[in-house]
């Protein structure tokens, strides 16, 4: 999930306008008393939001119905380095009540207090308790000693996109493939786009040599120096064999590698692989299941500590509350194709709501998928604890 | 009544003078704290180190001596080869048609059209100008096509993307405009007279170009070099975008850095490209000097 050019992550409110509505509510602040408390009753059903526009509805408005609190909702790309930057140096959280982003963030901000621990009896967060484990205690909301930062609001298992006919697998997709396919195959050499950011990219590899039994690696999430050395010589000397077409960067260009056929194999976002079936036709193009594992991510939301003073609370209760309900659950896994906590209650919001078969049908098929997915390893981070020596390896391999 | 205006005005510039002492003062001040100091701050936090995103504040080597390990040094050099290069072939390139377009009787209003499509790109989105390169360049692109309905090759041509060839390509076209634009208006500028002149007193075509056109534009030429300079040793997308990944430069490394939240790090790669790029600009200005002062080129501009 990380994208340096993409366009897609421009949805939404810019910052700027983000800083604008926040000028507007101090210059309110400063005009007086009396207007001041207008402006703050006006203002105490808005949630203000920070973070990936991937957890974006497309249309907030649908959840001031449900919900009657709205969302102002800026939008920050997915570097780690540009969100903690922003959360803690500008103190975003002066501003804005809750922060989504994807795992890890919570290790960091979370103990120095820049998360508020979450309220698990809030009287607001009615579906917590009907939440599986999985979700609501997975990494990607806790912290290293377990406490709660976060509420889940995404989540996948990537692997890569690849044509189903050039790697004689089956054209349903549901073949276990091998990451051979993407790092040591003789008939996809030359034939591989792989993403150049390391977060992204090294943990697959490992799993990889894992499997092969080449290497071991503690945590792959967290790899140490060394252990990340022993995957980039395999990378490098794969580099060298002319394994990888090109290393790339950017959503559009996961989909313009993969529709265009400069690759047959790509370690890319599930939704480039939709995408690409869009123009190619149907099923073209598959998402892999694979043997070793996936880089498995969520997307948590946390609340900035600052807002424990601002008197929102039950609102931004109701937006967290909101993530883990049905209506959210059905239009992220239909507009996106990504999963997350209570797909029952998407499948059964779906069926109030008069969607069709198909569509249902899809919910639930997201969900099976999911579940088969993710019963493997492993669950990545965006904040390992070693990822200056695990940088500093994968520029090796970027310069080899 | 000439020297009369004159000495009055010498005596309002030195009533002026105290003042705009004090103006040139507050001004290297203010370019003291806004420049140097941010410099120096940039330059000592290359000698602290980043754990676990966060930076520890005990002056460390470690930062440098890992540029070294990473491969990072080397990042800078080939950054700095290929911005030289670029820079460069886009001089040699641009040059002749600044010449051509300020002094070669085009008609104005193909002149105008001509620094009208000059100035278009600066209104369009980089990166989508350059991803529309790698559909024409890439194996199943138009120029590969050609190639293979023309007979010319047996087989579909992939060298044209993902390497060195194509990002020198890709800034090339990227940055032409930033040569090109100051490179004419220096030229423009230049009396037809001081040409007619030259070829009027036995001087050669070559002479006029050494001796006449090239130092009078060498404001135009300075600042062509910096512009296009500058933005090459900083290009990002096109060693993206075209270089497939196997073109890791300066800001790719700065950026991966920066996704751990390596400060140091890319600070020491910061300080690194400054004290080349001083390097540079002194060899420039030395250079310079053989088309005589730099301060007399410009008061050319004045008259």
């Amino acid at each position: 999930m990380k994208d340096k050019f993409s366009t897609t992550t421009q949805l939404g409110l810019t910052r700027r306008g983000f800083l604008q509505s926040t000028a507007v509510a101090a210059g309110a602040a400063v005009l007086g008393t009396s207007f001041a408390e207008t402006a703050q009753a006006a203002a105490s059903n808005v949630v203000r939001g920070y973070g990936v526009t991937t957890s974006q509805l497309k249309d907030w408005s649908i959840m001031q119905k449900s919900t009657g609190v709205s969302m102002e909702f800026t939008g920050t790309n997915n570097s780690v380095g540009v969100f903690l930057r922003d959360v803690v140096a500008s103190q975003l959280g002066d501003d804005a009540d809750i922060f989504v982003f994807e795992s890890g963030t919570e290790d960091v901000l979370g103990p120095q207090g820049i998360y508020l621990k979450i309220d698990e009896k809030h009287p607001e967060l009615t579906l917590w308790d009907r939440t599986p484990d999985e979700w609501k205690r997975s990494e990607t909301v806790v912290d290293k000693e377990g406490v709660q930062y976060g509420v889940p609001v995404i989540g996948n298992a990537d692997s890569f996109g690849y044509y189903p006919d050039k790697m004689d697998a089956a054209s349903d997709g549901n073949d276990e493939l091998s990451w051979s396919l993407m790092f040591d195959d003789e008939k996809t050499r030359g034939r591989v786009a792989y993403d150049q950011t390391w977060t992204y990219s090294i943990g697959v590899a490992a799993l990889y040599l894992m499997g092969l039994g080449k290497i071991g690696v503690k945590d792959v999430a967290d790899m140490t120096g060394e252990e990340a050395a022993k995957v980039v010589n395999f990378l490098i000397e794969r580099k060298k064999a002319g394994q990888f077409r090109t290393l790339h960067t950017a959503f559009e260009e996961q989909i313009q590698l993969l529709s265009s056929g400069t690759v047959d194999v790509i370690n890319c976002w599930e939704p480039a692989v939709r995408e690409t079936n869009k123009s190619l036709g149907s099923d073209k193009t598959r998402y892999a299941y694979t043997k070793e594992g996936y880089f498995k991510w969520g997307h948590g939301a946390y609340i900035a500590a600052q807002a424990e003073g601002r008197g929102n609370l039950d609102n931004i209760y109701k937006v967290l509350n909101y993530y883990l309900g049905g209506e959210y659950r059905a239009i992220q896994a239909r507009d996106r194709g990504y999963a997350g906590p209570n797909m029952d209650l998407g499948v059964q919001y779906a069926k109030e709501n008069g969607w069709s078969a198909e569509e249902i049908e899809n919910l639930s098929n997201t969900e099976k998928k999911v579940a088969r997915k993710f019963a493997k390893p492993y669950t990545s981070t965006t904040t390992p604890t070693n990822s200056d020596a695990i940088e500093e390896e994968w520029q090796r391999f970027l310069n080899a | 009544m000439a020297a009369v205006s004159r000495s009055a005005l010498s005596k309002s510039l030195s009533r002026l003078r105290p003042a705009s002492n004090t103006l040139v003062n507050l001004y290297f001040v203010l370019w003291f704290c806004l420049v140097i100091i941010p410099l120096l701050v940039l330059f000592s936090f290359s000698f602290f180190e980043t754990k676990s995103f966060v930076t520890t504040y005990t002056p460390t080597l470690n930062t440098w001596l890992s540029l070294l390990d990473s491969g990072r040094l080397t990042v800078s050099l080939r950054t700095l080869r290929i911005a030289l290069t670029v820079t460069l072939i886009e001089f040699l390139i641009a040059f002749p048609f600044a010449l051509w377009l300020a002094k070669g009787g085009v008609a104005k209003s193909t002149q105008a059209i001509i620094l009208a499509l000059l100035t278009i790109p600066f209104f369009l989105d980089l990166s989508s100008r350059i991803i529309i390169w790698r559909s024409i360049l890439s194996e199943n692109g138009l120029i590969s096509h050609l190639l293979v309905e023309s007979g010319l090759t047996s087989g579909p041509v992939d060298w044209l993307l993902y390497n060195e060839w194509a990002v020198h390509f890709g800034m090339l076209v990227t940055y032409f405009p930033t040569m090109v634009l100051p490179i004419y208006m220096a030229i423009s500028i230049i009396d037809d007279a001081l040409i007619q002149a030259s070829a009027d007193l036995g001087a050669s075509r070559k002479d006029t170009l050494l001796r006449i056109i090239v130092p009078l534009s060498l404001p135009g030429i300075l600042a062509g070099v910096i512009l296009t300079l500058g933005p090459a040793l900083a290009a990002w997308i096109e060693p993206s975008m075209l270089g497939g990944g196997f073109v890791n430069l300066l800001s790719n490394s700065v950026e991966s850095a920066y996704s751990a939240l390596r400060y140091p790090v890319v600070a020491a790669l910061s300080s690194f490209v400054m004290l080349m790029l001083a390097i540079l600009v002194v060899a420039l200005a030395i250079l310079a000097r053989r088309f005589g002062s730099l301060g007399a080129v410009f008061s050319t501009l004045r008259s």
